[in-house]
Order: C-alpha cells, then sequence, then structure tokens
C-alpha cells in the first residue's frame, strides 16, 4: 500500500478508535441520565466505569504500530519538537557537538586518503615492491630504488616472481608546444608490462606493447588523466596525436584513467624504459633508479619471497663487495610500501588524537548542559513516571533527544567539515605528491561521521540519562529536589565532567606547545650560510640539445655571464644542488692512507660548483682558497672539502693538497687535489645533521641537471621577469623548474609543518576554550543551586569578598585538581614526540608550569563573573525564591 | 464472543458491550479494558471491518461487522471449542462419578 497510504488508513484507524471510545461513553451517559442521575454526575461515573480513557486509547493504537520502532520514531520525533521548544540549549548543545565532529570529519578525511591509501589496478593487494636497503641512509632506508643488473637478474627469477615491471620516477622534462610556455614536468619511464602487472586498463588507447622498448619504436607515451585533462583539455582526439617532451616528438598511445595513481607517486606521463649495454654492466649496480612492482608466483608467500631475495642479496655482496657492500634488498606489499615510503603516519596520529580529546571535551560540555535541562524537568519526567512510563522508558526518552542533539550536530559538523576539507585542501599544495592525493568527504568520511555522531551523542546523554532515571521521583513531585541530595550527586557529577575536560584540554595544550617549540627550534636553526636575498632556478639540460659535457659547460657560462648583467645582482652561481637540501654522496679515496675495508667505505656528500660559489652564499672559507676560473677541465682536478670532512677523514690535520679520489657513476675515477675547507653547512635544512662534504669545480665535471643561484641588492622576485627573459634568449624551449626565493625553497622543505603547527595551535585553542565553558557553567550553575544558602550566608553578615572568593575557590579547586591530572600525563610526551618525529629533540621543561599556570588564570577569569554574580546576591529575594 | 455477537446483529462499541451482557444473563461483563484493544487486533486480523456512520442519536459512530475471513475463522474457532468444551465435560463426568 506505500509508506502514505498506510499512514492515511493509519489515521483512519486512529479516529476509528476515538470515535468508538468517546460513542461508548456517551452512551453509558445517556444510560445514566436516563435512570435519573444528573448530567455532571453521569459524566464522571461514566468516565470512572471505562477507565484510563488515554490509556485505552494507547492500548489500541499500539496494535496498529510496529511497536518498537514506532515508539523509537515517536520518541525521536518528540525529541526534536522539545529542542525546538528550548531553542538556547538545542543551539549551544548541537553547535558544541558540531565543532567536535566537523574536525573529526576533516581530520578523518586525511587519515583515510593517507592511511588508507588507494591503491591502483586489478587486485592490487597481491602486488609487491621490491626495494634495496641502503645502509647508509637515514630517511626510510628500505624504499631504495635497485638497480638495473638487479633488475634484469631478480626479473628472471621465475621461483619467486610470476612478473616484474621497473619504473624509472621522478624525470624531468619539458613538454614544448609550439606557441605554448615549455612547461617543466616529472615523468616516469616503466617497462612495457608496467601497466599489465597492475592489470590497469587504460581509459584511452592502449598500454605499452613489448616493443615499445625496442630502440627506434619507444617514441611513445602515455599520458595520465591529470596532465590530459589540464594541458591537452580532454581531447577525445588525442590518441595519435604528436607530442614534443624534451624537445623530441612523442606519439600518445593511450591515456590512463584517474584512478590509476599511488601515493608518493605522481608522474604525468609515462614512456617506455629502454636500457643500453652499460646497463647491463658491474658498474651500473652503482645506479640505483629503478622501482620494481611485481606479483609473486603462485604459492609464494611475501615471507617466502622476502627470504629468497635476502639470500641472493647476500650473494651479490659476496660477488660485487665495493658496490654491493651491506646493500640488502626488501620485499613489502604495495599497501605497506606506499605507507612506508611516504609516511606522515606520526602527523596525522598526532592530529587524530588531538581532535579525538577535543570531541571529548565537547560531549563533556553537551553532558553538563543535558544535565542541567534533566534536572530543570524533573517534574514532568515524575509526572511521566505517575502516568505509567518504566524507568527503562524515561532512560530511552532521554537517550533519544541526546541522539536527536548527536544527529542534529552531525549533520551540521558534516556541512562545516565539507568547508574544513577545502580549506585543509588548500593548505595542503606544499608538497606536490601531497597536493596529488585526492582529500575529499567520501563514502568512509560520511560513514565515520554517522559513527562518531552516534557516539558523541551517546556519550553525551547515557550519564545525565541514567543519573536522572535513578532520581526519587516523589521527592521531584514534591517539588522539595531543589535542595535534596539529587542535586548534590548531578552537581557532583558536573565537577567530574569539568575535572575531566580540564584535565584533557591541558594535556593537549602542554603536548601541542610542545611540539610547537620543538618544531620550530629545528626549523630555526642557523643552516651555516645567508640564505636571505638569494634566488634560485632549477633546470635540466636535456640530452639532445647538450649532449656533450662541453655544451653543457658553454650553456651554464653563457646563462651567468647575461644574468650577472641584471641591476642588483652581485654574484650569479651554478650549483648541482640547492644547499642544505640533502645533495648526493659519493665514495671517497683517499691518496696516502690505507686502502680501507669494504666495511668501512668513506662517502662524503658531493656539489659541484661554479666558482664565486662559496662567496655567493656566505659560507666563510677557513683554509686555502676556492675555485676560480682557472681550475677549468685541462688544469689538474681541484676539491674543497668542508671542516666536517676534515675532522672524520684528517684527524682536523691540514689536507690542502692531499688527494682524493671521488667514485662517480658513469665517469672515470681521477685524483683531486684538495685546495681548500669550507665551514660546515647542514646537510638538511630540517634536521641538526652536519655530513663531511667535498665541493667539485664545474668546469672540470658539468652535470646537466643543476640549479642557478643569483645573490642580489634586491629582492628576489623582482628579478625573477629577467632571469626568464635571459635564459629565454639562450634558449627559448628550455623550462624552468621551481623559481623561488632560497628562503621559499626552505619554507618548501618544512614540508607543512607550518600547516601542521597552525592546525595544531588552533585545536589545542579550540580545547582551552571549550574547557573554559565548561568552567564557566559549572561555577554559574552552582551559584544558581546555592542562591538560597548564599542569601543565608549574606544575611548572616558575609561580606561579598567572601562570598567571592568562596566560590572562586571552588571553581579553581576543579580547575586545579583536573590541571595536575592533565600535567602528569603529559610528562611522557617529549620522549613519545621523540621517537614518533625523526630529529626532533623536545626539551622545553618551562612549558609546563607556563601552561599549567595559563590555565589557571583562565579559569579564574571564566570563574568571576559568576562569582561576582553570587556576590550581589539579594538575601530577601534569594531566601524569597523557593 | 465478541465475533460471534457481531455475526448475529453489526454494532457498535457500547452497543457489544451491553448485548453480551443482556445475553449471558449478566454472568459475562466485558471488561472495557480489553474490548477495543480486542476490537483492533480483530481489524488488524481482518476478520472485523469497521463502518463510519452517524447514529440514531446523531453522534458519530463506527459500527463493527464480521468479514468473510471473520465468518470462517469464527466457525473454526466454535468448532475446536465445542471439541475443547466436550472434552473437559468428560473428564470431569469420569472425575464426578
Amino acid at each position: 500500500m506505500g509508506l502514505l497510504g498506510r499512514l492515511f488508513s493509519r489515521r483512519r484507524r486512529y479516529d476509528d478508535i476515538s470515535v468508538s471510545i468517546q460513542e461508548h461513553i456517551d452512551e453509558r451517559v445517556d444510560e445514566l441520565t436516563a435512570q435519573g442521575m444528573p448530567r455532571a454526575q453521569a459524566e464522571q461515573q461514566a468516565r470512572r466505569e471505562f477507565g484510563n480513557v488515554t490509556l485505552m486509547e494507547e492500548r489500541s493504537r499500539e496494535v496498529w504500530q510496529w511497536t518498537a520502532i514506532e515508539s523509537v520514531l515517536a520518541d525521536l520525533s518528540f525529541a526534536f519538537r522539545q529542542l525546538v521548544k528550548a531553542p538556547g540549549f538545542a543551539l549551544t548543545a548541537v553547535l558544541t557537538l558540531a565543532l567536535g565532529i566537523a574536525i573529526n570529519a576533516t581530520m578523518f578525511s586525511m587519515v583515510s586518503a593517507f592511511l588508507l591509501p588507494h591503491l591502483p589496478g586489478r587486485d592490487p593487494q597481491h602486488i609487491v615492491v621490491v626495494s634495496s636497503v641502503n645502509p647508509s641512509s637515514q630517511f626510510q632506508p628500505e624504499a631504495n630504488p635497485v638497480s638495473a643488473p638487479n633488475y634484469f637478474a631478480w626479473s628472471s627469477n621465475t621461483s619467486i616472481f610470476a612478473e616484474m615491471s621497473a619504473d624509472n620516477e621522478n624525470l624531468t622534462g619539458s613538454l614544448s608546444q609550439p606557441g605554448q610556455q615549455p612547461e617543466a614536468v616529472s615523468y616516469a619511464a616503466v617497462s612495457p608490462n608496467y601497466f599489465s602487472v597492475f592489470g590497469a586498463a587504460p581509459s584511452m588507447g592502449r598500454g605499452f606493447l613489448a616493443d615499445d622498448a625496442q630502440p627506434g619504436h619507444s617514441h611513445v607515451v602515455i599520458l595520465s588523466h591529470g596532465i590530459w585533462e589540464r594541458r591537452f583539455d580532454s581531447d577525445a582526439t588525442i590518441v595519435g596525436r604528436t607530442i614534443r617532451l624534451n624537445r623530441e616528438d612523442y606519439i600518445v598511445v593511450g591515456v590512463m584513467p584517474a584512478s590509476f595513481r599511488m601515493l608518493g607517486f605522481s608522474p604525468k606521463l609515462w614512456i617506455p624504459l629502454t636500457f643500453t649495454a652499460a646497463d647491463r654492466t658491474p658498474e651500473a649496480r652503482k645506479n640505483r633508479f629503478l622501482y620494481l612492482f611485481a606479483r609473486l608466483a603462485p604459492g609464494v608467500t611475501v615471507q617466502q619471497a622476502q627470504a629468497g631475495l635476502s639470500a641472493i642479496a647476500q650473494q651479490n655482496q659476496k660477488d660485487f663487495p665495493n658496490i654491493e657492500q651491506h646493500w640488502g634488498a626488501s620485499i613489502r606489499t604495495l599497501g605497506d610500501f606506499l605507507l612506508y615510503n611516504f609516511d606522515i603516519r606520526a602527523a596525522l596520529t598526532v592530529m587524530m588524537t588531538v581532535v579525538i580529546f577535543i570531541l571529548f571535551i565537547a560531549c563533556a560540555n553537551v553532558a553538563a548542559l543535558m544535565l542541567t535541562r534533566a534536572v530543570g524537568r524533573q517534574k514532568e519526567l515524575a509526572i511521566r513516571q505517575s502516568l505509567g512510563a518504566s524507568r527503562k522508558r524515561i532512560v530511552r526518552q532521554l537517550l533519544t533527544e541526546g541522539v536527536a542533539v548527536g544527529l542534529l550536530g552531525g549533520a551540521a559538523g558534516l556541512c562545516l567539515s565539507w568547508f574544513g576539507i577545502r580549506v585543509l585542501r588548500a593548505g595542503l599544495s606544499f608538497n606536490e605528491f601531497i597536493a596529488d592525493v585526492p582529500v575529499r568527504l567520501d563514502t568512509r568520511v560520511l560513514l565515520f561521521t554517522a559513527a562518531i555522531s552516534l557516539v558523541a551523542a551517546v556519550l553525551s546523554s547515557t550519564l545525565p540519562a541514567l543519573k536522572i532515571s535513578r532520581s526519587d521521583f516523589n521527592v521531584d513531585l514534591k517539588g522539595e529536589s531543589r535542595g535534596s541530595t539529587s542535586s548534590r550527586s548531578h552537581n557532583r557529577m558536573r565537577v567530574v565532567l569539568v575535572g575531566g575536560e580540564t584535565a584533557l584540554a591541558l594535556f593537549l595544550l602542554i603536548g601541542t606547545c610542545l611540539l610547537i617549540r620543538g618544531v620550530y627550534t629545528l626549523e630555526n636553526q642557523k643552516l651555516g650560510f645567508s640564505h636571505d636575498h638569494l634566488l634560485t632556478a632549477g633546470l635540466t639540460l636535456d640530452h639532445t640539445r647538450y649532449p656533450s659535457a662541453e655544451k653543457q659547460a658553454q650553456f651554464a657560462q653563457d646563462a651567468i655571464a647575461r644574468l650577472q648583467q641584471i641591476p642588483g645582482v652581485q654574484y650569479v652561481v651554478a650549483a648541482s644542488d640547492l644547499p642544505s637540501s640533502g645533495p648526493g654522496s659519493v665514495s671517497i679515496h683517499m691518496k696516502g692512507q690505507p686502502e680501507e675495508r669494504p666495511a668501512e667505505q668513506r662517502s662524503a656528500l658531493d656539489v659541484v660548483v661554479s666558482p664565486d660559489y662559496f662567496a655567493a652564499i656566505g659560507i666563510p672559507i677557513l683554509r686555502g682558497r676556492g675555485f676560480s676560473a682557472s681550475d677549468d677541465e685541462s688544469a689538474q682536478r681541484v676539491v674543497v672539502v668542508n671542516q666536517e670532512f676534515v675532522h672524520k677523514y684528517f684527524q682536523d690535520r691540514d689536507p690542502i693538497g692531499q688527494q682524493v679520489q671521488l667514485d662517480l657513476p658513469g665517469t672515470a675515477s681521477v685524483w683531486s687535489q684538495i685546495v681548500g675547507v669550507t665551514a660546515n653547512i647542514k646537510t638538511y635544512s630540517q634536521l641538526p645533521t652536519v655530513d663531511p662534504q667535498v665541493y667539485e669545480a664545474w668546469a672540470q665535471r658539468p652535470v646537466p641537471s643543476f640549479s642557478l643561484m643569483l645573490r642580489s641588492s634586491v629582492e628576489p622576485d623582482s628579478m625573477i621577469p629577467a632571469l626568464r627573459s635571459d635564459l629565454n634568449q639562450i634558449d627559448p624551449d628550455l623550462p624552468l623548474l621551481r623559481v623561488m626565493s632560497m628562503d621559499s625553497v626552505l619554507d618548501v622543505q618544512k614540508n607543512g609543518d607550518p600547516l601542521f603547527l597552525k592546525l595544531l595551535g588552533s585545536f589545542a585553542i579550540l580545547a582551552l576554550v571549550l574547557s573554559t565553558i565548561g568552567i564557566y557553567g559549572l561555577v554559574a550553575y552552582s551559584v544558581g543551586q546555592r542562591t538560597q544558602e548564599i542569601g543565608i550566608r549574606i544575611a548572616l553578615g558575609a561580606k561579598t569578598t567572601d562570598i567571592s572568593r568562596m566560590i572562586l575557590r571552588e571553581g579553581l579547586k576543579v580547575t586545579a585538581i583536573g590541571s595536575c591530572i592533565g600535567l602528569l600525563l603529559a610528562l611522557p610526551l617529549p620522549r613519545l614526540f621523540s621517537s614518533m618525529f625523526d630529529g626532533l629533540i623536545v626539551s622545553a621543561p618551562q612549558v609546563y608550569p607556563i601552561v599549567f599556570a595559563a590555565m589557571l588564570l583562565v579559569s579564574f577569569g571564566a570563574a568571576l563573573r559568576p562569582a561576582r554574580r553570587a556576590a550581589h546576591v539579594d538575601p530577601i529575594t534569594a531566601l524569597r525564591n523557593e | 464472543m465478541i465475533l460471534q455477537s457481531l455475526r448475529v446483529k453489526p454494532m457498535h462499541g457500547y452497543a457489544l458491550v451491553k448485548h453480551i451482557k443482556q445475553v449471558s444473563d449478566d454472568l459475562l461483563q466485558v471488561e472495557e479494558g480489553s474490548l477495543y484493544p480486542a476490537l483492533q487486533r480483530m481489524l488488524k486480523e481482518g476478520w472485523l471491518e469497521a463502518e463510519t456512520g452517524i447514529s440514531e442519536k446523531g453522534r458519530p459512530t463506527r459500527i463493527y461487522r464480521l468479514t468473510e475471513a471473520g465468518v470462517r475463522h469464527l466457525e473454526k474457532e466454535v468448532v475446536s471449542f465445542e471439541r475443547m468444551f466436550a472434552g473437559i465435560t468428560r473428564v470431569l463426568a469420569v472425575a464426578k462419578a
């Protein structure tokens, strides 16, 4: 019959019942009056004989109801109507919950996107990633890429792997279209079976074929969905067209769908991976650049595969002791690897914990509100009970009201979180990989929001409901509840609630202050060079136009000469890596020193720089000299080392004149002479470590991928147009990467710390505000309850200061106890943070007393107003007001 | 009993009460409290239907009348009741003897 039809027929049934019953009574009245009874008496008697009309009607109606669901729905609609009648309470409660739920939903959207990452392809849980284990790396040592010879060996190992593909990621090149600005893109070169290992089908065109890896056929390209949409305007006819990558023509053979994405891997397009003979030599083992995605052979578990690979790695160490020393191999499932490789678990865990605690604080506030409200309705509930409602029914009614508030709060919170997610997304743009992960209000987030709304509702309403249902209703009916023990026990519960939320709030505040302090110290450490007024631009000289070292050196020379002409420029230099940005390292050998055992391979960070580099970025030269124009390819090879190098490898003796040999991949090793020693700079801007470093002269070993740096007296950004136009004149097709001031580069390296800290800070303040509201509510309520008592005290001669002091003392007592608990809970935090966050040393014991004092101060302020009001109670009205 | 009474003559609630009282010579009195919910249950099962009308006194009324299904159910119930009654009578007769 359809819901609506059933509704109408239900109405008719209810009508029938009422009419029948009414008629019954009327007939009886007629009978009695016919017997001579006066009408009024007859009506009374008829009703008395009939019994409880309302109960009868209800029992008759119940026949037509699906009792359980119906009464729940009735309760719910009644609850909503009650809320409408009490807009102050409803608004406050709903808003408080909405805030707590909104920040939880927003943070969960990040958790959902990053900790439960999307895996592409078919059956992605069976895909494994094979990587090398770097014995000397600090960051994710087990996610090191693999060398080509190992790839060849391992991929043909059919006892472990059914199929394996290789992925050369993070290549940068330029996309140029006639008439358009050349754009720098990051792309990847993959083996032809890459997409089929994933089981991912292109949305247009085809994947790679085995033929595509053959030289001569390899100029084909598959586009990602993002770049197809953005740069090619979602052209439906793109397959078959030619695009220009790195100044060469490539034919588009396919487009991948948007669902083909992985956390930490964001190539804009893919080209086939080609190998040369050089890739099969033992020397090629030094060059580790491939990520391997594979599927295991049938019946092989990940543990078995790991055991097998470890055995192979051991063998490698024996066969190639110079290159593979201490290097291992690791297999992980795809999901595990992505999380390991791109690990923001620590930050997200902190965030999620913080927002859940804030939800608890919000629930405590709402629980206190409900308690107040329930106390005010004691008379109504007593009447309900006398009309036949069981205690269970009343508890259920109160719970339903809580659920109603929870539902409304959840809905409002969902809307707020929609905005929150947008704001969050905007703030996530500091890192390309993070920005590429879609953070949005998806099904998981919706389900989570629904779940926590219910949890919040139950948390907020259980305690008050249980408390109220246990109270003595006879007493309530008589109106004696004011001074009775029931209200005192309610007060105790409120005290516990407020004490609890104060403890939580203090815990959050201390934790946040510690983190902020720790990260701030890390970020503002002295790096060792001057990074103000420094403009940087990244370039990659592609092989087509700059095939030889000479051409590359020539370009650098031209560029530097031109850029020197820009007004305001003091120095122009080129460097293979920006300072404090984690340059690559090389193995070194030293002449005259005993040949070290393979176990003690010496290494140093290696940067190639043009003359004037040290002056340009302000690194003092402590001994000897820097590079000059005479250090070119015809002169003797020279290097400059830093102080840490001297300390570690020369035991602080004078190294000038000593010879070192650098193990550089791809070039023959040559002995170079040390001509200077510089001061140290930090290896990474975000870590306090300093490593031995060696600088090479640009003219002696130019590299195709480098950065130009301009030191000037004017603002760095003002020189960007001049920089672009000058380089454009030398080579219009060459795209520039990341043109920004060194300060901006360092900012980017902070990798979201500013966002992290800002969020934490705002959450902590929110916690403080919520708990302050709680304290205010507690004190105000207590004053209201004790108006009589205060009136008596004043009448008996107490001064206003005595009264306010009494009230304040109470409020502060609760806060102090709560804060002490919070303080104790926060003691293990510094150690916890150090273990969670790499390199973060949190030692700020002064935070504890400062935050504690601040909390007491704020609570004092919150309690002041009700205390003042208490002191000015008019004893006569107070005593009269029963 | 309700069904049988209504089979004899469809009537409204109060009349039903009076009818049963009358016919049983005051031996049976229907508790009002159980009458109306019982009527609703029978309506729900489909053994009765309620008719809107105006009584002679000019009041709105609902007349309850037996349906086909109600007749069938009534006859089944009567048969099983008579059987049970016969059984009880026999047991009691034995006990008395």
